[in-house]
C-alpha cells in the first residue's frame, strides 16, 4: 500500500506544483512503469505454452492445432529477434497471416450486426421503434447515394448524432470518470486490495 | 522480400482470410481452426518481438545512454514475472502496486478534466448565440444529457419531477442509440468492406479472391455433410 | 397445399446465413464491377480539411497509427489521402504505431503513396522518421509527451534520431498537430496528456464505433476536427482531387447499407405478419 500511495503522489502532484527535480522523477517512473508493464506479454505466452502444453499432454481434440500454434509462434519470435523485423519468415507470416486474419477477425462483425438487425431488431415498443427510426434516417444518411438525391437527409442524420448520440458518449463518459475516481479512492484508501492479490482481511 | 515471396503472401493472405470466413458457416470445419490458430500463434509472436523491442530500445537503450533510474524497469519487470510462480508470487505486488499507483495518477489527473469538467462546460453553455440551428443543437444536447443522467439515479427513489426526466431521458436515449448503432454498422461494414477492396485491388487479385471464396464455402460444406468438420475440428 | 402463414413465415423464419451471403454479394460485386454512384460531402470532413490545410511547409506533425491492421482496412481511405496531402505541403512527419500490428502498415501505405513520394521527393530520414512502437500503455504514452528524446533515441529500424528535425522536439507541445488514425487504443491518453496538458491541436480519423465519443471530445473541444469512417475517408478523397480505395468502396458502402435496412423491415415484416401473430419464438438459431 505504501509504495502504491507514494508512486501515485510521485506522479500525481507534480501536475499541479511543477518543480524541476520532481518533474523529472515523474517523467523517470512513468517511463519505469511502461517498461515494468511491458513485461507482462511474457506472462501471456506463459499462460498459453501452459494451456497448449496440457491439450498436447493430454492429447485432447484439436491436440495437433496446439503444436502447430506454438511451432509458429517460435517460428515468428526466433526470425523476428534473429533475421530482424524487416525480412525473412517474420515479415512473410506478418503479410500471409497476421495482417489479413486480423482484418478478418473484426469485419466478420459486419455480418454479426446485419443478421442481429435482421433477427433482433422488431419495433416492440415505443422506445425500440424510436431507436429503428433514428437509426434508419443515420442508415440513410450514411448510404452516399441518399444524401446526393436527398440533401435534407443530412440535417436530420446529423441532428441525431450530433446531439442525442453525442449526449449518450457524453453521458457515458461523465459516469465511467465518476466510477473510475471513485475505484481510485478505494483502490488509495486500500479498500480495494485484490488487484495485489490480497483477499479480504489479509494484507 | 522477392517478388514471388510477396506473390505468394499475398494469395496464400486471401485464402487463409477466407478461411476465416468459413466461421459464417455456423458449423465446426478444420479450415476455420487452422486460420484460428495460425492468428493466435503468429499474433503472439509478434507481440512478443515488438514488446520485447520496446523494451530494449527504451530500458536498455536508455540505461546505455546514462539514464541509470531506468535499471529499476528491468528489476520490477522481472519480478513481475514471478506472477508466474505459486510459491513466489508474492514478489510481484511490489512493481504491481509501483505500476497501479502510477497508472491511477496518470489517469486520475487527467480524466477527471478531460471526461468529466471540460464535458460538463461544453454541456452548459450560452444557449442563444444568434444562430437558431446553434440554438436546437445547444439545447437538444443540455435536455439530453441532464434528462439521461437522471434515468441513470438509482440510488434514490425516482419520483415527481425527477420521475418525468428520466421518462424522458430514456426515450432520447433510445434515439441516441438509434444513430449510435447505424454509426457502429456504418464502422464494422466500412473494416468489411476496406478488406475487400484490398482483396479485389488490383485486378489481378480477382480470380485468386472468387477462387478462394468458392473454394472455402464448397469445403464447409462438404465438411458439414460428411461429418468430417466435427471430427477434424479443435472444438 | 400451401404452408401456413406463406412469405409471412418466410419473412420470420428464413436462415440466417442467407444475410451473409447477400452481404458478400452486394460487397464484392460493386468492387468487381463499380457502379459510380454519386457522393455528398459533409461538414465534419470539410473542418477535417480545412485544419489540415493550416498546414504550412516544415511544420511537425505526430502521425499517430494507432490502428490494428484490421482498423487500416476501415481508415485506408483517410490515412491516404491526409498523408498525400501532408507530401503535398511539405509537412514533416513523426510515425508512431499504437499497436503491434503498426509495423505491418509502413510498407503497406506508402507503397499505395510511392507516387507521390517520388513527385515531391519526400523521402524517409529527412521528411518522415518512423519511431515504431512507442505506446504499449497510459505510461508510455505521458512518459513521451513529458520527455521526448529520453523514450526515442532510434526510429523503428534502430537507427539514431538524432541529427534529424527531431532534434527540435523535447516535448508534445512542441508538434504542430498530431494526426491520428485510431481504432481506440492509446488516443485518450494522447488527449489526456498531449492535448488536455501541451494544448497541442489533434485530428483525428476515427473509426465508425468510436465515432460518438469522438463528437463529444470535438464538441468540447478537445479536437480541432474529425474524419468518419471510409466514407469521410472518401470525401476526403474527393476534396483532394485524388480518387482511391475510399471512392470506390462507396458502391458497396450504399448496398450495404440498404441492405441492412432491407432486412431490418423484411424481420419486422415477418415479426408482425407471423411471429406476433401465431405466438412462435423467434428463432435465431441455424437449422
Amino acid at each position: 500500500m505504501t509504495v502504491l500511495v507514494v508512486s501515485f503522489l510521485l506522479v500525481f502532484v507534480p501536475y499541479f506544483i511543477p518543480w524541476g527535480p520532481l518533474d523529472w522523477l515523474s517523467g523517470k517512473l512513468m517511463t519505469i512503469a511502461a517498461v515494468t508493464n511491458a513485461f507482462t506479454i511474457v506472462i501471456a505466452v506463459y499462460s498459453q505454452f501452459r494451456r497448449s502444453g496440457r491439450f498436447i499432454r493430454e492429447k485432447r481434440k484439436g491436440w495437433a492445432y496446439h503444436i502447430y500454434l506454438l511451432v509458429l509462434l517460435a517460428i515468428m519470435t526466433l526470425s523476428g529477434f534473429i533475421l530482424g523485423q524487416h525480412a525473412g519468415a517474420y515479415e512473410w507470416l506478418l503479410l500471409a497471416v497476421v495482417t489479413p486474419l486480423s482484418s478478418v477477425i473484426y469485419g466478420i462483425l459486419a455480418f454479426y450486426m446485419a443478421s442481429a438487425g435482421a433477427r433482433a431488431f422488431r419495433a416492440r415498443s415505443p422506445q425500440a421503434a424510436l431507436l429503428l427510426v433514428a437509426g434508419f434516417i443515420v442508415l440513410l444518411y450514411q448510404a452516399p447515394l441518399t444524401g446526393a438525391f436527398f440533401p435534407g437527409i443530412e440535417g436530420a442524420a446529423t441532428y441525431i448524432t450530433n446531439t442525442f448520440g453525442m449526449s449518450v458518449s457524453r453521458m457515458f463518459s461523465i459516469s465511467v470518470s465518476i466510477g473510475a475516481i471513485v475505484l481510485g479512492v478505494r483502490m488509495l484508501t486500500g479498500r480495494e486490495v485484490a488487484f495485489l492479490g490480497f483477499t479480504e482481511g489479509e494484507e | 522480400m522477392n517478388e514471388f515471396l510477396q506473390f505468394a503472401a499475398v494469395v496464400v493472405g486471401i485464402f487463409i482470410s477466407f478461411a476465416m470466413y468459413t466461421t459464417l458457416y455456423g458449423k465446426p470445419n478444420p479450415l476455420r481452426d487452422w486460420a484460428e490458430f495460425s492468428y493466435l500463434g503468429a499474433a503472439t509472436g509478434v507481440s512478443i518481438v515488438i514488446s520485447l523491442t520496446y523494451i530494449y530500445n527504451t530500458a536498455i537503450l536508455g540505461i546505455q545512454a546514462g539514464d541509470w533510474i531506468l535499471i529499476f524497469s528491468i528489476i520490477f519487470g522481472l519480478m513481475m514475472l514471478f506472477r508466474m510462480h505459486p510459491d513466489y508470487s508474492h514478489v510481484s505486488r511490489l512493481p504491481l502496486a509501483f505500476t497501479v499507483g502510477t497508472g491511477l495518477a496518470l489517469s486520475l489527473r487527467t480524466q477527471i478534466f478531460t471526461s468529466f469538467i471540460i464535458q460538463i462546460n461544453a454541456t452548459i453553455v450560452k444557449l442563444w448565440t444568434g444562430v437558431p440551428l446553434e440554438f436546437l443543437y445547444r439545447l437538444t444536447i443540455a435536455i439530453s444529457v441532464i434528462t439521461i443522467l437522471t434515468f441513470f439515479l438509482y440510488t434514490m427513489e425516482l419520483s415527481g419531477p425527477l420521475l418525468w426526466t428520466s421518462k424522458v431521458g430514456e426515450y432520447l436515449m433510445y434515439i441516441g442509440f438509434g444513430g449510435i448503432f447505424a454509426q457502429t454498422f456504418m464502422g464494422r461494414l466500412g473494416l468489411f468492406v476496406g478488406y475487400m477492396e484490398s482483396v479485389t485491388t488490383p485486378s489481378w487479385k480477382v480470380p485468386y479472391t472468387l477462387a478462394s471464396a468458392v473454394i472455402c464455402f464448397i469445403a464447409a460444406i462438404i465438411f458439414d455433410r460428411t461429418g468430417l468438420g466435427q471430427k477434424l475440428s479443435a472444438a | 397445399m400451401a404452408k401456413e402463414g406463406g412469405i409471412y413465415r418466410l419473412m420470420a423464419t428464413y436462415d440466417k446465413r442467407w444475410v451473409y451471403v447477400v452481404l458478400f454479394i452486394v460487397v464484392l460485386g460493386p468492387l468487381i464491377n463499380p457502379i459510380g454512384m454519386p457522393i455528398g460531402i459533409s461538414a465534419l470532413t470539410k473542418n477535417y480539411y480545412a485544419q489540415l490545410n493550416t498546414l504550412q511547409e516544415g511544420d511537425i506533425v505526430f502521425d499517430t497509427w494507432n490502428m490494428e491492421f484490421s482498423g487500416y482496412m476501415e481508415l485506408k481511405p483517410g490515412v491516404l489521402a491526409t498523408h498525400k496531402m501532408f507530401i503535398e505541403k511539405g509537412v514533416k512527419l513523426c510515425i508512431a504505431f499504437g499497436h503491434y500490428e503498426g509495423v505491418a502498415l509502413p510498407g503497406e501505405i506508402f507503397k499505395q503513396l510511392q507516387t507521390w513520394l517520388d513527385r515531391y521527393d519526400y523521402r524517409e530520414g529527412e521528411d518522415y522518421i518512423i519511431i515504431g512502437y512507442v505506446f504499449p500503455n497510459e505510461a508510455a504514452v505521458a512518459a513521451l509527451a513529458q520527455d521526448f528524446h529520453a523514450n526515442v533515441r532510434v526510429d523503428w529500424k534502430g537507427n539514431s534520431i538524432e541529427g534529424t528535425f527531431l532534434d527540435d522536439i523535447q516535448n508534445a507541445g512542441d508538434f504542430d498537430m498530431i494526426s491520428d488514425y485510431t481504432t481506440g487504443l492509446a488516443t485518450t491518453y494522447m488527449i489526456n496528456h498531449m492535448v488536455l496538458q501541451y494544448g497541442v491541436p489533434m485530428v483525428e480519423n476515427s473509426i465508425g464505433v468510436s465515432v460518438p465519443g469522438h463528437l463529444a471530445n470535438l464538441d468540447a473541444g478537445l479536437l480541432t476536427a474529425l474524419l468518419a469512417s471510409t466514407r469521410g475517408g472518401a470525401e476526403l478523397e474527393y476534396l483532394i482531387g485524388s480518387p482511391g480505395p475510399g471512392l470506390k468502396s462507396m458502391d458497396a458502402f450504399t448496398l450495404g447499407h440498404y441492405s441492412l435496412m432491407i432486412f431490418i423491415i423484411v424481420g419486422n415484416i415477418g415479426h408482425y405478419g407471423w411471429t406476433r401473430r401465431t405466438g412462435a419464438k423467434d428463432r435465431t438459431g441455424i437449422k
